[in-house]
């Protein structure tokens, strides 16, 4: 990060500390086997007696093993997949989306050859909208950081606005003259939008469907955590979901894998169903000018390492509920019906009042 | 010649020997120098490699007598050229064979040489690297073409060993199914290719549904989507196999470790912490304790321990804590820490060259 220019003793120095990822590197390693020999060598009996316990000699993996043989030889197969659940930290500052948290490390270092004192520190999140105080020792300033030393704080913020946003760390210290400097250092990054939700709501005998199309935004597979319909107090909705799919795995592997629901990076989706219906049939739905108020989307998603985004959608309207004058009803008809014979047929009728 | 007992009877420890020529007393019977190339091979002395198969090939009295030699000693180039990131190379070291079905290739072509012997004498390094070449020259679709018909002709091989009822090369090929399922869920993995990756290693955990390292896989994988459900989910079944029997000190980390990432996900990073510490304690050889430890301290402020963490394993444990990911880590730390943070990796970076074997990615330290 920059520093900014000038007899500054102190500089900020920051990172910003989203979740570390699980390294994957596929691996050059293989079984010595498929180094030593032909492929087929095994076919011939004299080969297959005597090989096995002569590469049993030369294979080393014990941990006082001091060469780097775990460079080149495998010790389990699933060695080759390179994922062996070593951590790694966030390389670059990356994107940043509505529904985040931002979380950054942020380290005052004095390169000064003299230490300075009574340092007050503070950290801000500056919008269009608004400033927000993440951090501010004001009350117990920092009595002293002496030369080539350090003070560390960790800030987080749940990002709720979209647009330009501004990390401001500011220090106010004594120098090694006893002069009371004023350090601003700034950081900008923006927040972008990580999803679009469209709803389509259809009335069908009475029931209305609810269909929402989640897109992805964002550089990221997002992990669908939870994707929850709240209708408003007189709706209740189920969600449907597809019959699922009998596959011929079997039922122990089943009981650890069940399918997660991932929508692809930069403009995948996925789509939600959920059927809805009046709770009380006899109370007045809840009517605004002649729309309908179904309820709206609480949306949790999940990146690396369970990262977690969580956003809520607008209310969500349905059609307007029209009422008709006249409602008219068949009750009974015969089951076969005579062409070029007449038939009853019983009817009821409802009318609006 | 000695009566040979059908392959499938062949008890593990006895073996059956020409009493004219033991093919099989050492690694040299197998190749020339073999053990020496092995040797160099494990240390990381790739250059080297290069060196002695150079030599072996330009010497005047050709020390490759036998044609398996000159494909053992091509395997070992082409693996060296690899590790050098020399991938162009490697290519054209491919590129100069026939194709690997040639008759030129098989055992019965050489009836003087390899007497009662059939099939192919190709080493199945030479294939696999075939088909990783195009990877690291960036044609990832060719390398993933590659990867799936080698799966293909893996299967087939198997199916044939498995008619004529050679039960030793049975297991051989099983385990070359294995390692292709193994690198193909890495190569998809790399490219964020999720779901397959899942369905792959759904694959392999149907057929032994206790091997807890691929069970711990599935969980990191399931960890690295944002399931941490599923995360925890896998990582119990581990737990519970380890309460079924004997269990060694790499097991017993292993618990360990996945106990610390669900810690970790939980922002837990004390508990995390006393996780790793407990695996580092009965193996000071764990790097993957070390780092992941290391990075805990990081996130609850404490910068510098996390420094003297990797620092230490470094000194004490180099030859497992020399990792690319480690320094990458250490120098991320190392730009927080210091504002002028580029002596301190110009000293870290001429130890690595002291020290590191010759495959190791020195890009790594960002200098």
């Amino acid at each position: 990060m920059s520093t900014t220019p000038g007899t500054h003793s102190l500089a900020f120095r920051v990172m910003r500390l989203c979740r570390p990822s699980i390294h994957v590197e596929p691996p050059l390693r293989l079984d010595p086997m498929d180094l030593f020999v032909g492929e087929d060598i095994f076919d011939d009996p004299i080969a297959s007696s005597n090989l096995p316990p002569l590469i049993s000699t030369t294979d080393s993996s014990n941990s006082s093993d001091l060469t780097f043989s775990s460079r080149f030889l495998l010790h389990h197969p699933s060695d080759s997949i390179g994922l062996s659940g070593l951590l790694v930290l966030p390389q670059a500052f990356g994107a940043i989306y509505l529904g985040e948290t931002f979380c950054s490390y942020i380290s005052i270092n004095n390169s000064s050859n003299f230490e300075v004192r009574d340092v007050v520190i503070k950290a801000e999140i500056q919008t269009e909208r608004q400033r927000i105080l993440l951090l501010d020792t004001s009350k117990s300033a920092v009595e002293s950081i002496r030369a080539g030393g350090r003070y560390d704080f960790i800030v987080e913020h749940d990002v709720k606005e979209l647009g330009a946003h501004t990390l401001v760390c500011t220090a106010l210290y004594s120098d090694g003259d006893g002069e009371r400097k004023y350090l601003p250092q700034f950081f900008k990054f923006i927040v972008s939008n990580p999803l679009s939700v469209r709803t389509k709501v259809r009335v069908v005998k009475e029931i209305t469907f609810l269909e929402a199309c989640i897109e992805n935004h964002t550089k990221s597979n997002l992990y669908m955590d939870q994707v929850e319909f709240e209708p408003s107090p007189n709706w209740s909705a189920t969600m449907l979901k597809a019959d699922e799919h009998l596959s011929d795995n079997s039922s122990q592997s089943r009981q650890i894998f069940k399918p997660p629901v991932l929508i692809k990076s930069g403009g995948g989706i996925h789509n939600y169903l959920y059927q809805l219906r009046m709770s009380a049939t006899d109370s007045a739905p809840v009517k605004v000018q002649g729309s309908n108020i179904l309820g709206k989307f609480q949306i949790t998603w999940r990146t690396n390492l369970g990262e977690p985004g969580r956003l809520q959608t607008q209310q969500i309207l349905g059609t307007p509920i029209t009422s008709k004058d006249i409602e008219l009803h068949v009750v009974e008809i015969p089951p076969v019906i005579r062409v070029n014979k007449p038939f009853s047929v019983s009817m009821v009728y409802f009318i609006a009042f | 010649m000695t009566e040979s007992q059908p392959a499938d009877e062949i008890p593990t420890r006895t073996t059956i020997t020409d009493p004219l020529t033991n093919a099989f007393g050492s690694l040299n019977d197998l190749a020339p120098d073999l053990a020496s190339l092995q040797d160099l091979a494990t240390r990381g002395s790739w250059r080297s490699v290069l060196d002695k198969v150079s030599r072996a090939r330009t010497a005047s009295v050709s020390l490759l007598t036998q044609p398996h030699h000159h494909l053992t000693y091509l395997s070992y180039n082409t693996l060296a050229l690899m590790k050098l990131r020399r991938f162009d190379e490697a290519a054209q070291e491919l590129d100069s064979l026939e194709d690997f079905d040639s008759s030129s290739y098989k055992y019965e072509s050489y009836p003087h040489i390899y007497p009662n012997r059939t099939g192919s004498m190709v080493p199945f390094a030479l294939r696999w690297l075939y088909v990783v070449v195009p990877v690291k020259l960036g044609n990832r679709q060719e390398g993933l073409d590659r990867f799936y018909m080698l799966l293909g002709f893996v299967r087939d091989k198997l199916r044939q060993k498995g008619e004529a009822n050679l039960e030793v090369s049975v297991n051989c090929w099983k385990k070359r199914e294995i390692f292709v399922i193994n690198c193909l869920i890495g190569l998809h993995l790399s490219n964020k290719e999720f779901t397959v990756c899942l369905n792959l290693i759904n694959e392999l955990i149907s057929l032994d549904a206790l091997d807890p390292i691929s069970l711990s896989k599935l969980g990191y994988i399931q960890m690295q989507i944002g399931d941490l459900e599923g995360a925890k989910t896998s990582f119990n079944r581990v737990e519970e196999i380890s309460k079924e029997g004997d269990v060694d000190v790499g097991f017993r980390n292993l618990v360990n470790r996945n106990k610390a990432l669900m810690y970790l996900v939980g922002k837990d990073y004390v508990s995390a912490v006393r996780e790793y510490e407990e695996c580092i304690e009965r193996d000071y050889t764990d790097f993957v304790a070390i780092n992941n430890k290391a990075l805990c301290l990081m996130y609850l402020r404490d910068l510098s321990d996390s420094i003297k963490v990797m620092e230490n394993a470094l000194e004490r444990v180099p030859t497992v804590a020399l990792n690319e990911t480690l320094v990458v880590n250490l120098c991320s730390m190392y730009e927080l820490a210091y504002v002028n943070h580029s002596e301190i990796k110009r000293t870290l970076s001429s130890w690595i060259a002291k020290v590191a074997p010759d495959d190791f990615d020195s890009s790594c330290t960002r200098i």
